[in-house]
């Protein structure tokens, strides 16, 4: 087994993919935050072949910092797909919120970023009516590193059945620029974050370990038989049963004999 | 004889909707002179039913959608997928497979095989069907298999055994695995390894009609295809995108095959029968 896509053949169902989620439900145009790294660079010229490049709305939202190298490059990457973009400071209404409630936590304040720019996604959404297009990869899904309500948050997610190293692959044969492919992976929860930095391991060793716990249904002892270095192995397998719930809705306590979620169960795509 | 693969993208849950699709089908195959449309598994309900399944299962009896079908196809064999309700049955809801032709049901298959595992829960939703059986048709003798029917080859054996000259299958097979280098999914040369296959050593037509198109995120890999008596591909469709496939061929072919290759004269049911008695008595023999 090998973590190696056909991206041409990817692009095309993810195309599908976003057209038709998009279109059953009735909408023309898709929206989503741009933040000048790959995930959501691979996200926007999948949608602009999809829809369009018209037909999609790329919110920058930096903390501060607007002519930050990052905010560049998205801008960068929205002129070059001919996709609307527009720039959105969210300092103003975080920086409201902590001098009301100070903290020194740096996770707490960046995941109210991320709910911040969940909350003008979600508002331009309903002003664009236009749908979110989720940027969450398998890799961040299935360790949990995303913020619950804020960058996992959308209404639909072409990437989510794609590892961080896939969406790469994906990146090049869409021709996003090397400078985006080759940038260090951050939440952008503060300023020199990394992924790898904050998760201590790289993607490449995340993904192997991955690829061998999921794809090929391996225990711990399994991959760690297999060569995956077993301290990597345990830390990850933790990482990942402790983040089901990121994964799922909430467990609605069961009274009645037909309850939400449990027994009252219905296709996403119901009537379209 | 001309067939006709419909290889669509059914609404889900939306019965007008599919009833107009498969009109249209029918009234396309019309104008191009076909004997046999063949649509996908479920063409009239859509497939990730879950608790729709009550709501879209009708009696095809009597079921005035369903009339409307069977008073299109004066002089044209159709293969439908429905969730059947049958009167008999009430509160049983089975993933079928009918046959019509010139207002009559000729067949109706019930899904005996579902699939349920991983992303698949047919049986939590589904009656399960009990039978597969071979019935005359206007070219010939056929059978119905629906979708993963049609991977235990057990089934098709019956089929063979039974004489079919067709075998028909009707599938809404989601793709999986996006590292070959075709383009299509990886899952689509499992299907058409079954069917050349059973094709070959059936020395039999088979016909697959798998759908397209996308339900919650899963998609249908297309591909549907056509292989005669001797395990060539007459044909295939598109993969992922909806196709009207038409293809001519000479039901003769059968007769060729089985005069060259003697699977079926030399068949014993008898000795297959007995030996099959003793497995399902004695499990771990």
């Amino acid at each position: 087994m090998s973590l190696k896509i056909n991206p041409a053949f990817v692009e095309k169902v993810l195309v599908r993919f976003i057209r038709d989620e998009l279109g059953k439900h009735g909408f023309k145009k898709g929206i989503l935050g741009l933040s000048g790294g790959l995930d959501s660079s691979v996200c926007a010229c999948l949608a602009a072949r999809a829809l369009g490049p018209r037909n999609v709305l790329g919110l920058i939202m930096p903390y501060g910092g607007s002519f930050s190298p990052d905010v560049r490059d998205a801008e960068k990457m929205g002129r070059t797909l001919g996709i609307r973009t527009r720039t959105i400071d969210i300092a103003p209404q975080v920086d409201v919120y902590f001098a009301a409630h100070p903290t020194r936590s740096r996770v707490l304040r960046g995941n109210k970023m991320a709910r911040e720019r969940m909350s003008i996604l979600y508002d331009y959404s309903a002003r664009e009516k236009a749908l979110i297009l989720g940027t969450s990869n398998k890799t961040e899904l299935l360790i949990g590193y995303g913020t619950l309500h804020g960058d996992m948050a959308s209404a639909v997610n072409p990437l989510g059945d794609l590892y961080k190293t896939q969406v790469r692959q994906l990146a090049r044969h869409l021709g996003v620029p090397a400078s985006i492919v080759r940038k260090a992976p951050t939440a952008g929860l503060w300023s020199g974050q990394t992924d790898e930095g904050e998760i201590g391991i790289t993607y490449a060793e995340l993904d192997a370990v991955l690829e061998r716990l999921v794809e090929c249904r391996m225990t711990g002892p399994e991959a760690i038989k297999a060569g995956s270095p077993p301290a990597k192995v345990k830390r990850i397998a933790a990482m990942i049963r402790d983040s089901e719930f990121k994964r799922k809705l909430p467990p609605i306590a069961k009274l009645s004999s037909r309850s939400v979620g449990h027994d009252f169960l219905y296709p996403y795509d119901w009537g379209k | 004889m001309k067939v006709a693969l419909a290889q669509i993208a059914p609404s889900l849950g939306d019965v007008d909707r599919n009833l107009e699709t498969h009109l249209e089908f029918i009234d396309k195959a019309r104008r191009a002179k076909v004997d046999l449309l063949v649509f996908p598994e479920l063409s009239l309900t859509g497939y990730t039913l879950k608790d729709l399944a009550g709501d879209v299962a009708l009696n095809p009896a009597t079921d005035p959608r369903f009339k409307k079908i069977l008073d299109r196809s004066r002089g044209l064999s159709i293969v439908l997928g429905f969730m059947e309700e049958s009167a008999t049955a009430k509160g049983l809801f089975y993933n079928a497979a009918a046959f019509v032709f010139s207002g009559k049901i000729l067949h109706v298959h019930r899904k005996v095989f579902l699939p349920t595992n991983g992303l698949f829960e047919e049986a939590k939703f589904f009656a399960q069907g009990r039978d597969f059986r071979v019935f005359s048709t206007p070219f010939g003798r056929a059978g119905l298999l629906i979708c993963r029917d049609f991977l235990h080859y057990g089934a098709s054996y019956v089929l063979f055994t039974g004489g079919a000259d067709m075998i028909i299958a009707i599938s809404a097979a989601p793709g999986r695995g996006v590292a070959g280098a075709d383009d299509a999914f990886e899952t689509s040369r499992m299907w058409e390894l079954m069917g050349e296959a059973m094709s070959y050593f059936s020395t039999a037509f088979v016909l697959y009609t798998n759908r397209v198109g996308i339900e919650d995120g899963v998609s249908f890999a297309g591909g549907s295809f056509i292989y005669d008596p001797a395990g060539r591909l007459l044909a295939r469709a598109a993969y992922l995108d909806p196709e009207f496939l038409v293809r001519r061929f000479d039901l003769t072919a059968v007769r060729e095959a089985r005069t060259r290759r003697l699977f079926r004269r030399d068949e014993k049911p008898e000795v297959i029968l007995r030996s099959l008695e003793r497995v399902v008595r004695v499990p771990e023999d």
